[in-house]
């Protein structure tokens, strides 16, 4: 005999708890009250004579009694007192089934999740018929299918519909959340696992933290399998419509294989290599390839193995967009080797009578020229006149010594020269909102200025001083066309990489303003630790890194193909159970436990009840009067 | 208490519809409504008689002394004034039980109070415990109204009741007759009848109102009760149950019935009220059923 919803503690408890509430509901039932009427006179009519007892005395025992006996019996039924041996009722039992990507991989024409199917179908049928179960399918994360149901029907419909994932399995989340549900139900049985013992490399040859009575239906079957990993596509700093390209290919299976890797641009083959895969080893390739245009590059495993899913990628590749520069100078020989020292910038002379506000470009460069309209473009203005210059003029100076740089500023970023000799230089004198980049001791002579479009202003000519022949000068360029048009020089990179958890190491300047922004243009979760940045893509799809740095297209279509192999320790159960094996139902004894209750309550209010005890009472005074009405009948008076 | 707690606009102007009933004969001056047996001028004849010297010689039968040739007079029913006077108990029993029977009673005064005040009766208040307290003459119209609320408002509950010597007191202070309506609960120690006979006797129309909560009538108690009167203080203590408690309803319905057979019995009227009925419903429904206001057309 044993309860079932509750331990014996949890029954004394509730039980002794009850008793004590019962007892002082009696007690207090009986207790006197003061009340404050307007008269005694009709009172005094109806006055019984006070029991002399004590009321904190139990006076009815079995009242009491009755009513105790009651509540230990509903107890009794709500903890489903029962019957027979515990171990000896129906379980709840949990089915994990691997649905990882490793078991779409087919061996003899047949997918392992078919294989999978199959045994988790004979090991239901194997199961006692009131047994309960539930499904749970696991990859990287366990999502239950079904609740603990005894429906085999409906086990049956979620096991069919059991599909692979792209990603690969985690066995000790699978088991850890299969050992949860297995505990919050009344009657624990079994933790099934059927899978092909495929799990991340972080699980590999580590035994996770086991539940108890687990048994391993193993899909049996070691398919051969090579499958791109990791493909790395980065712009080259020397020329920008050259991409290096580095691919990982992995061997997963037992044998060593030889497979050629093609990767063509717009349709058009751009690169091949031969490689010769050990057993269980990966190998890189790199390439690089010339596409200045946007197109699809397409990166290939040719031949034939156990998965395709992970042999074919394709990645979109962005167009080259050059910084492009106008340059408005009578002296375009002056200003041609500062410009094209840089593939990423394109620069266009004219002169100044050509000039147009609207004109197409990233920048403005107006040589000693105020132009009749602002430009609608960032503008660097090199010595402008006095006459329509975008900046007043605090005093010119024939010679002057360049004092100091404003390095936090983006333009002046890395910039250390001094006692640089300045001839025939303007100070210029602020507006509010400007930043001095550049000052004399009498003031600034490079002004920026950030609100609307940008504009750097220079009080002298760079080409017509000494810094013409310092580095000073391309840096302090190539920092305002950074500050000016970003975009044009942010670092691209493009990857395609397996769906699953995605580790990105970012570098310091990167780690501020992250954002991962997904294909459909949302914002995705993510999580950023000592420049680490972690996310989780449970379907294919593309996700962009944007960063302060530049931007990372990331296309995780490639399946998660886990390279670790779980070997199940020797405690476990393995295969599938003997025989079906049919158990008998203890004994339920709720249903009566509650009639008895109820009957119990019944007679405490039969037999001790206020109602019972008025109507008794009222019986006597009925007949009391009854026999003076017939007295007086009879000529006498009231005795 | 505020005015408008206690009756309302549309209420004041529904009572004014209203007008106190007497049924007895009083003498007193003509101007009222209520028919009396006393003759005097008026407009419905009501007897001959042998003219006296002294008689006024417009009311003689002319018609009579042609015929008969003797000087008979002609005698007219008169419709007097009769004095109205309130006795509203306000000893310590009638602030127990919710909602209080002292606020309801004042309510159900000012609203008898608005019914003379509007016909132009003469009403005297006459709050009393163990004795009559100060009193107040209202009369003249609807505009005096003001002064019956505020002195109702001024009143405070407090005292035993004593019906005997209030009775005393009072027919010593109002020697004339006329209508005396009582609001009470009427729960004294000593017995009450035998004061309300002596007024009945001494020739006032009794209009008896008996006020009481639900747990004056029906106690809503059970088990071991201390009782304590809200009057005198005394400690009863028994143990209480349905059985008991319909003993004591029957107790109270008997003392009830008393007091309705001793004003039916002396011409005059009784009503029951639980504080939970509605006051306009008591007004407008028992009050003129049992006949003591009645609708006026004018």
């Amino acid at each position: 005999m044993f309860f079932l919803n509750l331990s014996l503690a949890q029954f004394l408890g509730l039980l002794g708890a009850g008793s004590a509430l019962v007892v002082a509901l009696y007690l207090l039932d009986r207790s006197r009250r003061r009340e404050v009427v307007s008269t005694l006179q009709f009172w005094i009519a109806a006055r019984r004579a006070p029991e002399t007892r004590r009321r904190r005395r139990i006076q009815q025992w079995p009242s009491l009694v009755l009513q105790l006996l009651s509540l230990a019996l509903l107890l009794a039924a709500l903890g489903d007192l029962r019957v027979g041996q515990r171990g000896a009722q129906y379980r709840d039992h949990v089915l994990v089934l691997d649905t990882s990507a490793w078991m779409a991989a087919r061996v003899n024409g047949h997918a392992l999740i078919e294989q999978a199917r199959e045994l988790a179908r004979a090991w239901l049928r194997r199961l006692p018929a009131g047994d309960r179960v539930m499904l749970v399918r696991a990859d990287a994360l366990a999502t239950p299918a079904t609740p603990f149901t005894t429906d085999r029907a409906l086990l049956d419909q979620a096991i069919a519909r059991s599909e692979p994932s792209a990603t690969a399995l985690r066995l000790d989340r699978a088991l850890a959340f299969a050992d949860h549900a297995r505990r919050g139900s009344g009657s624990a049985g079994e933790i099934v696992l059927i899978g092909a013992g495929r799990i991340v490399p972080e699980g590999a040859g580590e035994t996770p933290p086991l539940p108890g009575a687990l048994r391993f239906l193993e899909v049996r079957g070691d398919p051969e399998n090579c499958g791109l990993r990791d493909i790395v596509l980065q712009r080259t700093r020397e020329d920008p419509s050259v991409w290096q390209v580095l691919v990982k290919v992995r061997n997963y299976g037992q044998r060593e294989q030889v497979r050629r890797l093609a990767l063509a641009f717009g349709g058009a083959p751009v690169g091949s290599a031969l490689l010769r895969l050990p057993p269980d080893s990966e190998q890189e390739a790199s390439f690089s390839i010339r596409a200045r245009a946007a197109g699809w590059l397409e990166v290939r495993l040719l031949g034939r193995d156990a998965l395709s899913q992970d042999d074919e990628a394709v990645l979109e590749l962005p167009a080259v967009r050059p910084a492009r520069v106008l340059v408005y100078t009578r002296q375009p020989e002056l200003f041609r080797p500062l410009f094209s020292a840089s593939p990423w910038v394109r620069a266009e002379f004219r002169s100044p009578e050509a000039y147009q506000a609207g004109a197409p470009g990233d920048v403005v460069v107006l040589d000693r020229f105020c132009p009749p309209a602002l430009p609608q473009a960032h503008s660097i203005w090199l010595d402008p006149p006095l006459e329509g210059a975008p900046v007043a003029v605090r005093q010119s100076l024939a010679q002057a010594s360049l004092a100091r740089w404003r390095t936090d500023h983006p333009v002046a970023a890395g910039l250390r020269t001094r006692d640089l000799m300045l001839t025939r230089v303007r100070v210029l004198a602020p507006a509010p909102g400007d930043v001095p980049v550049a000052e004399v001791e009498a003031g600034p002579v490079i002004l920026a200025r950030a609100a609307g479009t940008k504009m750097l202003v220079f009080g002298f000519h760079p080409l017509a001083t000494a810094m013409r022949y310092e580095v000073t000068l391309p840096l302090l360029i190539a920092n305002a066309l950074r500050w000016m048009v970003p975009e044009a020089f942010a670092r691209q990179e493009v990857r395609a990489l397996s769906a699953g958890t995605l580790t990105l190491e970012l570098g310091e300047e990167e780690a501020q303003g992250v954002r991962v922004v997904g294909d459909d243009g949302r914002t995705a979760p993510f999580t950023l630790e000592q420049n680490k940045l972690e996310l989780f893509v449970s379907t294919p799809r593309q996700v962009r890194v944007l960063t302060s740095a530049g931007e990372r297209v990331l296309s995780l279509t490639l399946p998660e193909v886990a390279a670790g192999r779980w070997k199940p320790p020797a405690g476990i159960r393995r295969g599938l159970p003997s025989g079906r094996v049919e158990r008998r139902a203890s004994l339920a004894l709720w249903p009566w436990l509650a009639l008895a209750s109820g009957v119990c309550l019944w007679l405490e209010a039969l037999l001790y009840g206020r109602l019972v005890r008025a109507s008794a009472v009222q019986r006597k005074r009925f007949a009391w009067h009854l026999l003076v009405a017939r007295w007086r009948q009879a000529g006498g008076t009231r005795p | 208490m505020p005015e408008q707690n206690w009756l309302n606009q549309r209420f004041l102007e529904r009572l004014e519809r209203l007008a106190l009933r007497w049924r007895k004969s009083f003498p007193g001056l003509i101007g009222g409504r209520n028919p009396s047996r006393f003759g005097g001028p008026g407009m419905e004849f009501l007897d001959h008689r042998h003219f006296h010297h002294g008689d006024d010689l417009r009311a003689v039968n002319w018609r009579a002394y042609l015929r008969f040739e003797k000087l008979f007079l002609k005698i007219f029913r008169i419709e007097p004034h009769a004095p109205v006077r309130l006795l509203l108990d306000v000893s310590a029993s009638m602030q127990v039980g919710k909602p209080s029977k002292f606020d309801y009673a004042r309510q159900l005064a000012a609203a008898l109070s608005y019914v003379a005040l509007v016909r132009l009766d003469a009403m005297v208040l006459v709050p009393f415990a163990d004795g009559l307290g100060s009193v107040l003459r209202c009369v003249g119209g609807r505009h005096r109204f003001a002064p019956v609320v505020e002195f109702l408002s001024e009143l405070r509950p407090g005292g035993r009741t004593d019906f005997l010597e209030t009775a005393r007191q009072f027919v010593g202070r109002f020697p004339d007759r006329g209508m005396l309506i009582v609001i009470s609960d009427f729960l004294d120690d000593a017995d009450p009848i035998k004061a309300l006979q002596y007024l009945a006797d001494f020739g006032h129309e009794l209009v008896l109102l008996q006020l009481w909560s639900e747990q004056d009538r029906v106690p809503p108690w059970e088990g071991r009760l201390d009782l304590v009167d809200a009057e005198s203080g005394a400690v009863l203590e028994l143990d209480f149950d349905s059985v008991a408690r319909d003993e004591y309803t029957r107790a109270f319905d008997a003392y009830c019935d008393a007091l309705r057979r001793v004003a039916l019995a002396n011409g005059g009227r009784y009503l029951g009220l639980p504080t939970s009925l509605d006051l306009e419903e008591a007004v407008f429904g028992l009050l003129t059923t049992a006949g003591a206001v009645q609708a006026c057309s004018s």
